[in-house]
């Protein structure tokens, strides 16, 4: 049991069953074909189990949660068996001096060896005092620590990009791991929560090719959000044949028709959702009825919002004027059509007074 | 009244402009389509597909688009003297007389008209800036159209930074093409009307009348 993880507070140990089912999932969710499912397992066995320490900066602790308290306990657990998770203050038993320790000691024992997670955005402003630990603020931990790993995970869209914490106007400057950190690979898993098999298929990937998987232009794993969700849904057919919610509860909510107006923003995301889904029963927001939010995205929240409408608002600048894009447009179009009015009442007016 | 016609407008750049038009309309309709589709059916088993027929004909205008603009921006270069850049461009002294003489003209202060073959350079300017902001709408709709494309990600994030936002600008610089369809319409008819020099049938067969 001692080098089992000994700082977790609860005791691994899943059935075989649960582990080949779990090890089939991620390679399905990798996208791997049926013949590499015994090497993913081979590396899931193997004794190497990578350190990991897991750092908390400003986070709600949803990607934890969703990881360890899902319907998908077999997953956390597995996750938990085949890494070995040296700092986790959310299930860490040390705490205080303690925890600090084990951090410390684990960093210096795996220098350039260890997976370093971030959950959580990491606030820059004033000197980074918005978020602290040990007396330590994020910003100076993550600088520390961050380029003595391997690689780094960002955790959630606020690891990934800053997430809720960096919305407009942003008081506490929060940014994501990539904008602080470079010279160590960085693989983003954005979500609010991102699904667990996500990060399980990260995990084994790279314990089995023993490197990140290939990644879009944003540093998110292709496997994962190399896809839009709107390419994927089950109520895209309704979509192209014209089939609308118009509101909330109406004849084509009820019979479960596409919900972009309603402002899904599948369309504009990429993430496994539709495919993945999520707690064990199948599902994922579009199939219980709410339009996708958008949350694996870079400026999730401001460019996202409002969520029941298809795009951001309009501020017309010097007028206080906050409205949505059609609005706007017609505003302008209507002071050039009475600017032209105007402008040809002029010319009328002058070749008259020059006749007259 | 003696007219004399003199050539002013290549084929190239007529058919640009008429493509441009054609599209434009064709991408203002089924753009407000797109974003608010205002048809709603509840018949199942239809087959009509208005979504998927509207998006094929706003791609379809898109590439019409692209292919006038990249003629424009050939034409810029390449084009007679009256298209190429440096016609309009306020970087010689004729060029600026041009824009203040136009600046006047436009605003009832002197009856003084800019008397030269091509464009004015204020009208050359809002020209320029249209094919910009093409350029920008036309690189925002083939991220749209293509975002797992490697290279669109690449160009589309650096520019807009994510599909979303992409998608509010490309759908704000609609507005400006409406606007600018709305504000060049009106001076094409308020110049025609002033100094009648042909100036909308040279669109159509290249020549302007001098006065
Ligand atoms: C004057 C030029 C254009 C105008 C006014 C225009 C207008 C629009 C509008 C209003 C939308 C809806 C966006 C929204 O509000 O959600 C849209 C979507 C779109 N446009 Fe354009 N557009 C233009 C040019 C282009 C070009 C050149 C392309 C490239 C082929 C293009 C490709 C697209 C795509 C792919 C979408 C998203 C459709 C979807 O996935 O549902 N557009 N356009
Ligand atoms: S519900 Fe959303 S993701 Fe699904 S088809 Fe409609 S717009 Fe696309």
């Amino acid at each position: 049991m001692k080098d089992k993880a000994a700082n977790i507070s609860f005791s691994s140990g899943i059935s075989r069953r649960s582990f080949l089912k779990s090890c089939t999932l991620a390679a399905t969710a990798l996208g791997l074909s049926e013949a590499m499912i015994p090497k993913l397992i081979e590396a899931a066995e193997s004794a190497q189990r990578p350190t990991v320490i897991w750092l908390h900066f400003q986070e709600c602790t949803g990607c934890t949660e969703t990881l360890l308290r899902g319907s998908h306990p077999d997953i956390g657990r597995l996750i938990l068996d085949i890494i070995s998770l040296d700092y986790h203050e959310t299930i860490m038993v040390p705490s205080g001096h303690q925890a600090e320790k084990s951090l410390h000691d684990s960093v210096a024992k795996n220098k350039g060896k260890f997976i370093l997670v971030v959950e959580g955005a990491i606030p820059t402003a004033d000197n980074g005092n918005y978020c602290k630990i040990a007396g330590r603020t994020a910003i100076d931990i993550l600088e520390d620590i961050g380029p003595q790993a391997a690689a780094i995970i960002a955790i959630g869209t606020c690891a990934s990009f800053g997430g809720i914490q960096a919305a407009h106007p942003n008081p506490t400057g929060a940014k994501g791991v990539q904008e602080i950190i470079s010279g160590v690979p960085i693989l983003n898993l954005p979500g609010c929560p991102p699904n667990p098999v996500t990060f399980l298929g990260t995990v084994l990937h790279f314990l089995t090719f023993k490197r990140l998987p290939n990644t879009d232009k944003l540093g998110r794993p292709l496997f994962a959000y190399g896809r839009r969700i709107h390419d994927h849904c089950e109520r895209r057919a309704h979509f192209d044949e014209g089939r609308f919610a118009e509101e909330f509860g109406d004849f084509g909510h009820k019979n479960g028709y596409c919900l972009y107006k309603v402002g899904c923003k599948g369309p504009e995301t990429f993430s496994n959702c539709p495919a993945a889904r999520f707690n064990d029963v199948d599902v994922w927001p579009v199939s219980v009825g709410h339009g996708c939010i958008g949350c694996t995205e870079p400026n999730f929240w401001d460019s996202m919002t409002p969520f029941y409408e298809r795009l951001p608002q309009v501020s017309i600048p010097g007028t206080g004027i906050v409205t949505d894009a059609d609005s706007a447009g017609k505003k302008i179009l209507g002071v050039a059509a009475a600017g032209a009015a105007i402008h040809a009442a002029v010319g009328i007016g002058k070749s008259v007074i020059k006749k007259g | 009244m003696n007219y004399e016609k003199t050539k002013v407008w290549g084929i190239l750049l007529r058919l640009y402009h008429w493509s441009l038009v054609l599209s434009i309309i064709a991408l203002v309709v089924t753009g407000f389509y797109i974003n608010t589709p205002w048809t709603n059916t509840t018949l199942e088993g239809s087959v009509s597909f208005p979504m998927a027929t509207m998006r094929y004909w706003h791609f379809l205008a898109g590439y019409l688009f692209t292919a006038a603009i990249l003629i424009r921006i050939f034409l810029l270069f390449f084009g007679n003297r009256q298209e190429r850049i440096w016609d309009f461009l306020p970087i010689t002294s004729r060029n600026i007389k041009s824009l203040t003489t136009t600046l006047g003209y436009y605003s009832y202060i002197s009856d003084e008209h800019d008397n030269r073959p091509g464009h004015n350079v204020l009208a050359g300017m809002s020209y320029l800036l249209t094919i910009v902001a093409a350029v920008f709408q036309l690189i925002a709709g083939f991220y749209l159209l293509f975002p797992e494309a490697a290279t669109w990600q690449g160009v589309g994030n650096a520019i807009f930074g994510s599909q979303q936002e992409a998608r509010f600008v490309h759908h704000l610089l609609m507005w400006y093409f409406i606007l600018f369809g709305f504000v060049h319409v009106y001076i094409v008819i308020w110049n025609e009307m002033k100094s009648p020099e042909g100036l909308i049938s040279s669109m159509i067969n290249g020549l302007k009348f001098k006065s």
